[in-house]
């Protein structure tokens, strides 16, 4: 699993959650851009993320991790699940 | 004493020119932050001081001892962790409990008692709620969640946690701080800036005006009307609702404005509580703008975790909205009202999420849908939606009990009574809306250029306007402002 398909992944998730086919437009090709900032995911839509992503990957995302920093942006998105010590793959 | 009334006057200027004229040391400036905070604090209430100093000692001493036995490599939590976040959680929200609720819930389960045929009952329990009590409790439980799961290192000393817990513009009515943003302020000097020290001013004028003038001018049309809603009639019903939506949103968004002030003008950076949350065009989006620290706190302390865990509440998103809600109308009063304002709150967000999916049904099916809520009309459909439920739901907040709640809603639409009411001529109230949609509209973009404009003016110019509103407000502000809605919660 490589990061281009997590990354589909989770616009996937955006284009059908949110943004119905604009999502790649939204991020621009920038995966460094802030969610939030952009209105790209709301505080409610990290929440459905995390929980999107931590039952397709069965992985658990800390508490420590569950925060701005490490999950505001395409790019520490794909990072952080990619690095998780129990990532196996999807489900 | 408030950051409204005259004694602050006094006040302020002492501490601020000890605070920068001594040592350009964190020790000397966070000494003269506390010292002035414990002052302020006692002008409220001497006697319920030692209960902020001695919980705030032993959420110190809890974190410290976190700090100490950080959570393993393996991410097993041992029993000593979580026995200490049970001590800090048992001392904030037991004394919580018992100053804020115990009166209620006696009271509510005498009555239920009552209501089933029981003679007798408890005695009501009459308890002096300690000022700021709901606000401090939740920066201390917020930071020491934070040091139990790892996202901010412990603090170290007694005086930077106990002037970020009591911090005087804050301690009687927010901003909540955050440790994580906040500590590491206390713990290094600030510098005197001029630039900050303008926005900090310029942040307190306009906060003042908000708090001094607009909502002490608008609560004449409130309380006549809410304390005996039968005696009015419908227009003066809907001018008097219309009056407590501006009223609230100017007492605390001007008060955590001369807080944010406050903090600027001694070097720190408070967290932002309002962002034009009359703009919204849901409810989701209104609660990111209104009360910001608070709402954030819930979300991610309690809503978060509730959701993303393991348990029964795991990805119950809308269940999850219901319990914050309820938990966010308790936060703001021990009164059924409140827990009735909460529960309509969160209610509403459970029908707004599954609008929002039926949406997106058609959203999947035909992207014109999609065109059509990006639409101008679609917009201020759910603008009008939006504040709409707003207003409606400060019925509840504002009345004194259900009952009167409910004899102001039904003269909404019934007619009868009276349409005379004592107060100020029309002139101040059209000068208010008018100030209100100009402060909203600045926003948007069209518009920021003014704003933009307005700051670039030379010093002297805008030193001539912040003088013209002083004498304004000398002239027009009723004398005696000073109480703030908020700080009762």
């Amino acid at each position: 699993m490589s990061y281009a398909m997590i990354r589909a992944v989770v616009v996937e998730w955006l284009d059908d959650q949110y943004h119905f086919g604009d999502a790649e437009k939204l991020i621009g090709g920038n995966d460094e851009l802030s969610f939030l900032d952009r209105a790209i995911l709301d505080s409610l839509g990290f929440v459905k993320l995390v929980v999107h992503l931590e039952d397709l990957y069965r992985i658990k995302i800390d508490r420590k991790n569950l925060t701005r920093v490490n999950f505001d942006g395409m790019k520490k998105i794909v990072t952080y699940v990619l690095s998780h010590k129990d990532y196996r793959g999807p489900r | 004493m408030s950051l409204a009334e005259v004694e602050f006057a006094f006040f302020f200027p002492i501490v601020w020119l000890l605070y920068w004229l001594g040592p350009r040391r964190a020790g000397w400036q966070n000494a003269v932050l506390l010292v002035a905070s414990l002052v302020f604090y006692a002008t409220w209430s001497l006697q319920l001081l030692p209960l902020l100093l001695l919980t705030t000692a032993v959420d110190y001493v809890a974190a410290s001892w976190l700090g100490k036995h950080p959570k393993p490599e393996d991410g097993q939590e041992h029993g000593g962790r979580r026995w200490v976040l049970a001590l800090s959680l048992v001392s904030n929200l037991g004394a919580l409990g018992y100053f804020k609720y115990a009166g209620f819930f006696v009271q509510s389960l005498s009555e239920l008692l009552h209501l089933v045929g029981f003679q007798g009952g408890f005695a009501v329990l009459h308890i002096a709620l300690p000022i700021g009590i709901s606000f401090y409790t939740m920066t201390r439980v917020g930071a020491m969640l934070d040091v139990y799961y790892g996202r901010i290192p412990a603090c170290r000393s007694p005086l930077v946690f106990f002037t970020f817990v009591s911090f005087f513009p804050q301690v009687i009515a927010g901003p909540i701080g955050r440790g994580g943003d906040l500590l590491p302020q206390y713990e290094v000097p600030r510098r005197l800036d001029a630039e900050r020290l303008a926005s900090g001013a310029f942040a307190f004028l306009v906060g003042f005006f908000m708090k001094a003038y607009v909502a002490e001018r608008v609560a004449e049309y409130v309380g006549p009307v809410f304390q005996d809603p039968s005696a009015y009639a419908r227009g003066l019903h809907w001018l008097s609702l219309f009056a407590y939506a501006t009223q609230v949103f100017c007492d605390f968004a001007g008060y955590s404005l001369l807080a944010i002030g406050t903090g600027r003008m001694f070097g720190l950076e408070l967290p932002e509580n309002f962002r034009r949350p009359l703009l919204s065009t849901s409810l989701m989006e209104f609660w990111r703008r209104w009360h910001i620290s608070l709402n954030t706190w819930l979300f991610d302390y309690i809503y978060g975790p509730m959701t993303t865990g393991t348990g029964f509440m795991r990805a119950r998103y809308r269940l999850g909205f219901i319990v914050v809600f309820l938990a966010s109308g308790l936060w703001h009063g021990a009164m059924w009202t409140f827990v009735l304002w909460g529960f309509l709150h969160g209610v509403a967000l459970v029908v707004a999420d599954r609008w929002d999916q039926f949406y997106k049904t058609l959203c999947r099916k035909d992207r014109r849908y999609v065109q059509l809520r990006r639409g101008g009309p679609y917009k201020v459909a759910a603008w009008g939606l939006t504040q709409g439920f707003f207003l409606l739901t400060l019925i509840p907040f504002r009345a004194p009990s259900l009952g009167v709640a409910w004899t102001f809603a039904k003269g909404l639409v019934v007619s009868g009574g009276s349409s005379q009411l004592e107060a100020e001529g029309p002139a101040h109230l059209v000068l208010i809306a008018g100030w209100l949609v100009a402060y909203h509209v600045i926003d948007f973009e069209r518009f920021r250029q003014w704003r933009e404009r307005f700051f670039a003016l030379p010093t002297a110019a805008r030193g001539v306007l912040y003088g013209l509103v002083i004498v304004f407000l000398a002239m027009f502000a009723p004398v005696g402002a000073g109480a703030f809605i908020y700080a009762q919660f």
